[in-house]
């Protein structure tokens, strides 16, 4: 057995430096020469109308469902790993099992993700073929590299789920992970590329701006302008995103369950899927201030068309859906406050946090410019409210968000230290080092917003980098103080399962406006490039070419959501019926 | 080791004072975006 699994390791390993190592994996150089012809000008005509079918809607559908499933199956592997090592570090089984279960969720949405990547691919085929014949002239060997690591991914992920048992215990512990790296190694990989191509469509290098042909290496080509900053926003978004569905899945099985032991695990497990939801959520928007910064750096019209132009109104859609997200996560954190005896004690505070959040909430949703009457602007003496407009603009909204993450911390913060109780003489004396560390942190935030609107243009963009430090420094320097504060504590009984079922309702509103909120912000990133298959290369001629209205990107977006949520149903109800037994007395005799 | 709390309260306060004063300042100043400029919009 010990061969049989260092072989496999051996391979694995090989398959992998394969192909990571760029000259393999990124065939370049001689193709070059092949794709000179530029970027093909379609007509009207060369887009197949097919029974009258909305290619884009079918496309567009099929592009967002997979994106939900693959970041979802992509995700959960990464935390199930950190989940898995964490039970083997503390020598606590129930980290285990909970990642093997974490696993279970995802396997059943495997197949899912795999049948609507091949039928998005067939409808781009169909629907637009001169655009796929162009894409696939500019990413040339890559498209293969993609497919053969999508084999390996699939190959890596049953070894690692269906080896768990017989890899429980000592070194085939760490054999078994190291499978699980591979794995996420492989599903990174596999995102990083997938993000080059919807990147490249947006900002693409490497291509010759007038003709579109390519005069790049595969390297410059991948590496376009929004590569990165995509990398990071979707890496950080899908770990928030899976963790949020299977809380989803454990407040699920909390409801379903009677068995108090079962419902103290899967209560558990709903906290820490909370904890993992909110811990990617916490530094994701900073990454997509980084994106759009970059998308502003590439283009100005592209990012005033986002923020500026006929998409601004989706970021209010937008804030309210972070917003949901802020208020649901903090609700459940709260409510958990009732699983220790010393939870009370806390939950005195709860009420000025509530505050905070909710009036962050009210600031981030207010629009900068109204849709008015004539007869509406009369009354106003303009278009902007006087006491309401200058919350309109980003200083207000930055400061908004800065200090709803900060007490989203703080309501976690809570949790835990209601948890254990302090043995160290400096406890208290470094419990007001932190209170210190908040009042002047949220002052700073408040005061670089305020900085905004008595600067220029630039300044007010400038200052929203402290905003984020002070942000994080709040959160560090709290996490680290508290490490050191707690050491030796004295741990409370923690009652899992001690927990409201109206609380499990938070768990469902988060993998909902999770899903919502993707599917909206997807739908933006990909209508900036407006008229233009690839920005400013290749142009879109379709009868389809322009921007839908609010009212019909809402629809869409909402009826995507709700398929995926119907699928969602249908992976937890599957879960659960694997677990099910018939009991022996229902046989017939 | 520092037990009275309120000391504790004090010093803290002024040391975070200091050390985002010098972050906020250095984080502009590496922005090339000088904080003690004259910045009233004209």
């Amino acid at each position: 057995m010990k061969k049989q699994t260092l072989h496999v390791s051996l391979g694995l390993l090989a398959v992998l430096l394969l192909v990571l190592i760029p000259q393999y994996g990124f065939a370049a150089g001689d193709e070059v020469a092949a794709v000179l012809e530029g970027a093909p000008k379609p007509s009207r005509l060369d887009y197949p109308m097919i029974w009258g079918i909305s290619g884009r809607t079918v496309v567009w559908s099929m592009a967002q469902m997979h994106l939900f499933l693959a970041a979802f199956v992509l995700s959960v592997p990464l935390f199930s790993l950190a989940t898995e090592f964490m039970g083997t570090v503390t020598g606590d089984d129930r980290f285990d099992n909970m990642a093997h279960e974490f696993m279970k969720i995802s396997m059943a949405a495997y197949s899912l993700t795999a049948l609507v990547g091949g039928g998005l691919t067939l409808s781009l085929f169909l629907f637009y073929p001169q655009m796929m014949g162009y894409m696939l002239k500019v990413f040339r060997g890559q498209v293969l590299v993609y497919a053969a690591l999508f084999g390996f991914e699939s190959i890596t992920l049953y070894i690692y789920y269906y080896s768990w048992d017989a890899l429980r215990r000592g070194n085939r512990k760490w054999f078994h992970m190291s499978i699980g790296l591979t794995l996420n190694t492989i599903g990174l990989t596999l995102m990083f590329i997938a993000n080059a191509w919807a990147t490249f469509m947006m900002s693409p290098a490497g291509v010759d701006p007038a003709t579109g042909a390519v005069t790049g290496t595969i390297w410059e080509v991948t590496r376009n302008p929004l590569w990165n900053p995509l990398n990071l926003h979707r890496f950080l978004a899908n770990i928030a995103y899976g963790g949020a569905i299977v809380g989803g899945y454990a407040a699920y099985m909390f409801l379903a369950e009677k068995d108090p032991v079962k419902k103290a695990h899967y209560d558990w497990m709903g906290y820490t899927s909370n904890f993992i939801a909110i811990l990617g959520f916490l530094p994701l928007p900073f990454a997509g201030y980084w994106l759009m910064a970059e998308i502003y750096a590439y283009s100005q019209q592209m990012g005033i068309t986002a923020m500026g132009g006929i998409l601004a109104w989706l970021f209010i859609i937008q804030a309210v859906l972070i917003g949901t997200i802020m208020m649901a996560a903090n609700y459940y954190l709260w409510s958990g406050l009732m699983r220790t005896d010393r939870g009370a004690h806390y939950a005195r505070y709860v009420k000025y946090i509530a505050v905070v959040i909710v009036g962050g909430f009210l600031v981030w949703v207010t629009p900068h410019t109204l849709l008015l009457t004539s007869q509406e602007i009369q009354q106003l003496g303009g278009t902007h409210h006087k006491l309401l407009g200058p919350l309109g603009i980003m200083p207000a909204k930055n400061t908004a968000v800065n200090l709803m993450l900060v007490f989203t911390f703080m309501s976690f913060q809570m949790f835990y230290r209601s948890s254990r109780i302090p043995t160290v003489s400096w406890a208290k004396a470094g419990n007001m080092f932190i209170v210190a560390l908040y009042v002047i942190g949220c002052i700073n935030i408040v005061g670089a917003g305020l900085y905004g609107y008595i600067t220029p243009t630039v300044y007010k963009v400038g200052a929203s980098v402290p905003q984020v430090v002070t942000t994080l420094t709040i959160i560090i320097g709290s996490v680290i103080i508290d490490v050191f504060r707690l050491r030796g504590s004295k741990p409370e009984t923690v009652h899992w399962g001690r927990m409201s079922e109206r609380s499990q309702y938070a768990l469902f509103v988060l993998p909902v406006a999770f899903t919502w909120l993707m599917g909206l912000m997807g739908y933006i990133r990909s209508s900036l490039r407006t008229h233009w298959h690839v920005y400013t290369i290749m142009k879109d001629n379709s009868a389809e070419a322009y921007i839908p209205t609010i009212g019909q990107a809402g629809n869409t977006i909402t009826a995507i959501t709700l398929g995926f949520m119907a699928i969602m149903v249908f992976v937890f109800w599957l879960s659960r019926l694997g677990a099910t037994r018939q009991d022996e007395t229902e046989a017939p005799s | 080791m520092l037990r009275n709390k309120w000391l504790a309260l004090v010093i803290g306060l002024a040391f975070w004072a200091a050390y985002f004063y010098f972050i906020d300042k250095s984080i502009m100043e590496g922005q090339g975006l000088p904080v003690a400029a004259n910045l009233m919009p004209k």
